[in-house]
């Protein structure tokens, strides 16, 4: 029964990890993507201080990306 | 020294499976990349190989489910091991040249658990590993994939609404080279296990690793990497000729949402130490990040091929595996009959081969069914 529980949760863990990690990561990438354009569009009407403020909220999102991935990949290389 | 004739037969058609393994699934693992023209096709194969290569090394859990997790060690010999591989290879073969759908990693198993059970009777084969490790994850994995990958293209569909499309479109295919890249060092990390936990599995059956310090070798994973490494760079050039032609439509949102959907899924499972069939995963995302768009963009008859190959393969590829396991029998304990049935193996190869190619164009992959969004 416990061995049951067991394996059940842990299924359970798949199915929420990789959803939750698939739905974060692909916000994100968005967020950075349409922050990026935003600055470009910005910079073109001269509103520097704007442009650099997507910039870098696009990066942040971008970084975030980037630890969620290796933060995962270091979670499956562990071994327990 | 009978026994290490077999096991270097085990060691090799192991290899040979692994190779193949990488060879077919490399459609699955570039085709999105490619059809977007997020990047071109070389360059996508080459970074795959790679990567697939790497994925390898990342964990071991797959590798210890397959060698301990659906069949009692005890009961397991070379020969078990090399009938269950042989089965797989006969099943895929079989289902290959009429059409049917199958899946690799299930037909592997199913042949190792069947090839045991004729081996050792029904009490060789461990049910609740089976039904927990195997058959739940087979169903719910492409499920979750297509979840995942359906609210993330609708969560991303609102978000880059307001902006030109063209510069969505040019970030994505960036992000693409990356989501890519995430899927192959998956395929690696899922797929190439599933080959070290049986060749680590017919170490222990001839003596030559202790079932109480089970480990994977080194030599294992490096000569298992490079197998699917380079099945999977064979793989792609044939691919290249085809995938012009038969092109998913996707835009690289939806791309880039499927890979990250497969990858987040099978990584997962990976860590969980479930042996999952990859190309359902990946086509689960894909169908997810399809209908996310448009739900009528979903070629259903996919899904019914999933189940169908659900359905079908496990059974058969252990049936196959207990009837080839019976004729090695058959030949008594010695080489005799593992060489003879590599022998009908490869003639019966050739054959297939031969007439399939005179006959038969290839399909379209799983991938280009998946989703016309």
């Amino acid at each position: 029964m416990i061995l049951v529980a067991s394996t059940a949760s842990a299924l359970i863990r798949v199915v929420w990890s990789s959803i939750l990690a698939s739905v974060v990561v692909s916000i994100l990438f968005a967020g950075a993507v349409v922050g990026l354009i935003r600055a470009s569009e910005l910079r073109r009407a001269s509103r520097g201080p704007a442009a650099a403020a997507c910039t870098a909220a696009a990066t942040v999102a971008l970084l975030i990306c980037l630890a969620a991935v290796v933060y995962g990949l270091i979670l499956v290389g562990q071994k327990s | 020294m009978s026994v290490d004739v077999i096991l270097v037969i085990v060691v090799v058609t192991a290899l040979a499976f692994d190779f193949t393994n990488g060879f077919h699934d490399t459609a699955n693992v570039v085709a999105t990349s490619i059809s977007t023209r997020a990047i071109g096709p070389r360059r996508a194969i080459a970074i795959a190989s790679a990567l697939n290569f790497v994925g390898a090394f990342i964990s071991l859990k797959v590798a210890d489910t397959v060698a301990r997790g659906f069949v009692e060690t005890h009961a397991v010999t070379s020969t078990v091991v090399y009938a269950g591989l042989l089965g797989a290879i006969s099943w895929n073969l079989m289902t290959w040249y009429v059409g049917l759908p199958s899946s690799s990693s299930h037909a592997l198993i199913g042949g190792l658990v069947g090839s045991a059970i004729a081996a050792k009777g029904w009490s060789a084969a461990s049910g609740s590993g089976i039904l927990d490790k195997l058959v739940i994850p087979a169903v719910v994995a492409p499920l979750v994939a297509f979840t995942a990958a359906w609210l993330a293209v609708v969560c991303v569909y609102r978000i880059v609404r307001s902006v030109r499309p063209g510069g969505v479109s040019r970030g994505f295919k960036l992000g693409q080279v990356v989501s890519g890249g995430l899927l192959a060092l998956s395929h690696g990390t899922n797929d190439a296990q599933k080959t070290m936990g049986l060749i680590t599995l017919a170490l222990v059956a001839s003596g030559k690793l202790s079932a109480s310090n089970f480990h994977v070798p080194l030599w294992v994973v490096i000569s298992a990497a490079t197998a699917i490494s380079l099945g999977t760079f064979t793989g792609g050039w044939r691919i290249i000729k085809t995938l012009g032609t038969k092109i998913i439509s996707m835009d690289p949102a939806q791309g880039f949402v499927a890979q990250t959907a497969g990858a987040a899924v099978i990584l997962a499972a990976s860590r969980g130490g479930y042996p999952l069939s990859t190309t359902h995963v990946i086509t689960g995302g894909i169908a997810g990040a399809g209908a996310g768009k448009r739900l009528s963009a979903v070629r259903w008859g996919v899904a019914g091929e999933i189940v169908t190959a659900w359905v079908l393969t496990l059974p058969c590829a252990a049936g196959v595996a207990a009837v080839v396991y019976a004729v090695v029998h058959l030949f008594g304990n010695g080489d005799a009959g593992p060489i003879f049935m590599s022998v009908v193996l490869v003639i019966a190869l050739i054959a297939v081969y031969v007439k399939a190619r005179g006959t038969r164009a290839h399909g379209p992959t799983p991938h280009a069914e998946a989703s016309q969004a």
